[in-house]
């Protein structure tokens, strides 16, 4: 059965149009999205010209589809080694098929599921705030298909076509009507569906394809390094205005290098070890000074690590794990976005005290002595630390692009002869340093800085903040020192308009982040528990303000207030009334005479038992419903509504 | 007399008028293809969204929930605002298609109602209606079928909708009131209606009793007869009563006398067949222009055109067999319609 030219081509644009997200999620390579579209438009533009959708003859894409069955288990394995993106690539080709098919027999309900299904695979994989008017126009014109489909199938149904003729095509306002009610509702459903995980599906989520941070797993000196500037969003931390003094600049740390090896710095190797959680928080060390919470939301760019600001001592919502290396903690989780909040102190101590090996730099005697000319006499390890810190912030170069130097340098060679570098060199330099001090010490790798986004009062972080700094061992923790210039450290760019600018674009992206992508099972707690908190609010207040309403009443715009509201009242008690249909105005007549009338009985019924009664209350009123059953029954236009109620007063005085 | 339309080709017919029901059912929603489908994805969806705690997906699901409620909602609202009333139906005959008129209106403030099919055990097909637009009414005349004659309340009628995504097939059932008298069934078997053609010169105007104004003669009275032709005079002189019979009137006219005795043992189907014979007689006499003189016990009717023979119809819609013979003065030119003890299966 062939359908309408315009539905058909209105279905083909559909099913184009799910697919066109696909090419911005890396669900499937370019290729085949290209193919499908081709083909797509080939059988559109056909269908355009009046002509079959058989742009393949049906018989080869019968054979195809067939030999396709095999060739699934070939593309799942050998090309795409994704049972997703084969599965993709699947419903590509059946949506491709389909249009031809439907030559033959009507499937247009399957070509609709089909359609469904590359939508919800495009949904799927998306993560920009793009998606939401993605999603509503395809909903309008999938309501509009479905809506013809209904109606095909009612004339349909018992041969109607052939006996009445009618076929009205769906209409748009129709479309539009339900589309403005669905996103109303989804808009109301969408933060009350549970958001309770699959237990039987746990495991460590893989990092995003995509992930290119000036972070990487090795700190490698033998090759140039390159750092370009990219604006990705990586985290926010929400702390409060009153605790910014105390915790900024903020460092997010997510990687320790503490072992050497070939001139490359690497991590320490340790297994994940679980964290027992306690009233839905999970202590990673003792809290020393001033605390505060902070709310973070961050994107994994690294794994599932969680890149805590330096001095989170607790980690409250999800479950973590210590790993992969030492004081890293990483999540359960398979989603690139997460929301947790953190405690944070002015510093912390180690549950455990272990004290940490030298680090295994070789530290040679120039080296050495480099050092000792630094920290002069001083012999406390802390202050040594300091005045390392002090001594290559002050007198050595910092280059934002490490391919400056031209070649790759050692440590040494940064610390003796170049004296120039970027973060990773003055936090290497720092560490041989203090290595050569006997201090252990350890390259810390994360993100510093960000930019406070005054709109919303977070700090936003991004992938160009990334950094390294060094930790030293004090004896019962590890303090935190920074080698590099502190204004030439990341995030200290961009300031005036454009940093506004990037605010408020950044609020936007937060909101949709943080109350969609990232909205969870904590959140729906937070929104029933704050619900009851404000109607357990709006009681006592209502309490307290029944002793103050009596005083307050006296009061002239009260008295004025509440006479309005009397006078509005009887305007809509007397409108209603007016209202009231003849039947019901003859009804409560009859009531006051004793008169019972249901809703089976007629007025004849009515005045035949009042005849029996009151036979003078009767003769008096028969005129009266002989006009209600002329108005009732009869094809006069003009109402006696107002007659019957003039006549029924007339009556009563 | 043959039986032209025995209970077996009743059914035939019946089946025959009536359109295919796969599609209605009992209850008040049934799930379509399409909507089964949808709800599957929607579960498929659910589960994917809580197994990933995608929140995508949780976006895709909460719009199909909504699509799914709305759906619900407004072919469930959009029924409830109807109302159904019979309005008329000019003629009905037993086995005919008749065409009869019903007003629907559409009281929601809220919902125009698309694409609703009426159905009714009355109406000869499903009647299709594409819009009902809110605070509105439409008069639709549609096909009803009654299988048998006699008075048939109509009661209720189905509406069904799809609309507006064809997930579900809703129906709702709306009382109405309406009462229809069926005329008996007419023959359609030519050879049957020759035997009993009136031939036009045979009527006689002398000598012939009918219901005519001149006394033709007296007679006993018997059960049955109209007290209207009780001669009283003569019933007081004599003592009894005394029936007159007048003169037939008119030389075109036919005696059609039917006799409601059903003997024992005489299906059922007999004695419909007898009546429609009657009745298809008195409708080809009538097309033939003749007059007819229709005569039952206590019923004496006379017409000259269809019109006029409504009242004899309507007779023969509500006679029921009787079981006790019942006397009737006969003219021995009157066209009887009776069964006879031989007819006993």
């Amino acid at each position: 059965m062939r359908r309408e030219k315009k539905q058909e081509l209105e279905l083909l644009l559909l099913t184009m149009f799910a697919a066109v997200p696909l090419y911005g999620t890396q669900t499937v390579s370019i290729a085949p999205l290209l193919i499908f579209h081709a083909v797509m438009i080939a059988i559109a533009i056909r269908i355009a010209m009046g002509k079959g959708a058989d742009v393949i003859p049906a018989s080869v894409m019968r054979a195809l589809g067939i030999a396709y069955v095999a060739f699934y288990a070939i593309d799942a394995a050998v090309i795409s080694r994704s049972a997703i993106a084969a599965s993709t690539h699947l419903v590509l080709f059946i949506a491709a098929y389909q249009p031809i098919e439907a030559m033959h027999k009507r499937n247009d309900a399957q070509r609709l599921l089909t359609t469904a299904l590359l939508f919800i695979a495009s949904l799927a994989t998306a993560t920009h705030i793009s998606i939401v008017p993605f999603v509503i126009v395809f909903m309008f014109f999938l309501f509009r298909q479905l809506i013809h489909i209904s109606h095909t199938d009612s004339v349909a149904t018992g041969d109607l076509a052939r006996r009445s003729g009618i076929i009205e095509p769906p209409s748009a306002r129709a479309a539009g009507f339900y589309v403005t009610g669905t996103t109303l509702i989804g808009v109301l459903l969408f933060p009350m569906l549970p958001r309770v995980r699959n237990p039987l599906v746990p495991g460590m989520a893989e990092a995003l394809n995509n992930a290119s941070t000036g972070l990487s797993d090795s700190i490698d000196f033998n090759k140039d390094r390159s750092i370009s500037s990219d604006a990705t969003v990586v985290s926010r931390v929400w702390m409060g205005q009153e605790a910014i003094p105390f915790f900024t600049p903020l460092r997010l740390r997510g990687m320790v290098y503490e072992r050497f090896f070939a001139n490359q710095w690497l991590q320490g190797r340790r297994d994940f070890v679980p964290l027992d959680i306690r009233d839905g928080a999970t202590r990673i060390a003792r809290p020393s000074g001033v605390t505060q919470r902070a709310t973070i939301q961050q994107r994994l760019v690294s794994g599932n690590r969680l890149f805590l600001p330096t001095g989170s001592y607790e980690v409250i919502g999800p479950s973590i794990y210590e790993g992969p290396t030492r004081d890293i903690y990483s999540i359960w989780n398979r989603r690139d976005l997460v929301s947790y909040d953190v405690r944070l102190a002015r510093s912390t101590i180690p549950f455990r005290q272990r004290p940490p090996v030298l680090a295994n730099y070789p530290v040679t005697p120039a080296v050495t002595a480099l050092a000792r000319q630094i920290v002069g006499t001083e012999t406390d390890a802390m202050r040594q630390a300091v005045l390392i810190e002090r001594f290559m912030s002050n007198t050595f170069t910092y280059l934002p692009d490490p391919a400056a130097i031209g070649r790759p340098i050692s440590v040494d060679e940064f610390l003796l002869k170049e004296r120039r570098g970027h973060c990773e060199y003055f936090a290497a330099g720092m560490v041989a340093l203090m290595t050569a001090l006997n201090t252990p010490a350890r390259i810390v790798g994360g993100f510093y800085g960000g930019q406070l986004n005054p709109l919303t009062g977070y700090f936003v972080v991004r992938r160009a903040d990334a950094h390294a700094w060094v930790e030293a061992w004090n004896g019962d923790r590890w303090e935190t020192f920074d080698p590099t210039p502190a204004g030439l450290r990341p995030g200290n760019g961009s300031s005036g308009f454009q940093a506004y600018a990037s605010a408020l674009s950044d609020s936007v992206n937060y909101f949709w982040d943080r109350y969609i992508l990232t909205f969870g099972l904590g959140d729906q707690i937070a929104l029933v528990a704050d619900a009851i908190g404000r109607i357990r609010n709006a009681l006592t207040r209502a309490d307290i303000g029944a002793h103050r309403g009596v005083r307050d009443f006296l009061t002239l715009r009260s008295a004025a207030t509440a006479a309005v509201s009397v006078l509005f009242i009887v305007v809509v008690i007397a409108i209603a009334r007016r209202r009231r249909t003849a039947f019901d105005l003859l009804r409560d007549h009859l009531r006051s005479l004793g008169i019972e009338v249901g809703q089976a009985t007629t007025m004849e019924d009515a005045l035949r038992e009042l005849r029996r009664h009151h036979s003078d209350a009767a003769t008096s009123l028969q005129p009266i419903i002989t006009l209600y059953e002329e108005e009732r029954f009869s094809a006069r236009s003009t109402p006696s509504r107002t007659a019957i109620r003039k006549r029924l007063q007339e009556l009563r005085a | 007399m043959s039986s032209a339309v025995g209970l077996s080709d009743l059914r035939r017919e019946i089946e025959h008028h009536l359109p295919t029901s796969d599609w209605r059912f009992q209850g008040v929603v049934r799930l379509t293809r399409v909507g089964t489908a949808f709800v599957l994805f929607t579960i498929v969806i659910g589960f994917a969204a809580i197994n990933t705690g995608n929140n995508s997906l949780y976006i895709g699901l909460a719009f199909m929930l909504g699509a799914l409620l709305l759906s619900g909602v407004a072919s469930q609202r959009g029924l409830r605002g109807l109302r159904v009333e019979f309005d008329s139906l000019y003629e009905a005959w037993a086995g005919r298609p008749a065409t009869g008129r019903l007003r629907v209106a559409n009281r929601s403030r809220i919902w125009n109602v698309r694409d609703v099919i009426l159905t009714s055990d009355e109406l000869a097909e499903p009647f299709f209606i594409p819009l009902i637009e809110r605070r509105r009414e439409i008069v639709i005349e549609a096909s009803f079928f009654f299988a048998r004659r006699g008075i048939v309340q109509l009661k209720t009628v189905d509406l069904y909708t799809r609309y507006p995504f064809g997930f579900f097939l809703k129906k709702r059932r709306v009382r109405i009131s309406g009462e229809v008298v069926v005329y008996p069934r007419l023959l359609t078997d030519e050879a049957g209606r020759e035997r009993f053609r009136a031939i036009e010169g045979e009527q006689h105007s002398v000598n012939r009793t009918g219901a005519g104004t001149e006394i033709h003669s007296f007679r006993d009275y018997v059960r049955g007869d109209s007290l209207r032709q009780v001669y009283w005079k003569k019933s007081a002189s004599l003592g009894r009563w005394i029936m007159k019979q007048t003169e037939l009137e008119s030389g075109r006219a036919v005696h059609v006398v039917v006799d409601p005795f059903k003997p024992r043992g005489v299906p059922d189907d007999e004695f419909e067949t007898m009546i429609s014979q009657a009745a298809t007689f008195i409708r080809d006499t009538l097309d033939r222009e003749l007059e007819v003189i229709f005569s039952m016990p206590r019923l004496t009717l006379r017409a000259r055109d269809q019109q006029q023979a409504a009242a004899m119809y309507r007779a023969l819609a509500l006679v029921e067999p009787s079981y006790e013979a019942v006397v009737q003065t006969i003219d021995r030119n009157a066209v009887l319609f009776a069964m006879r003890a031989s007819d006993a299966a």
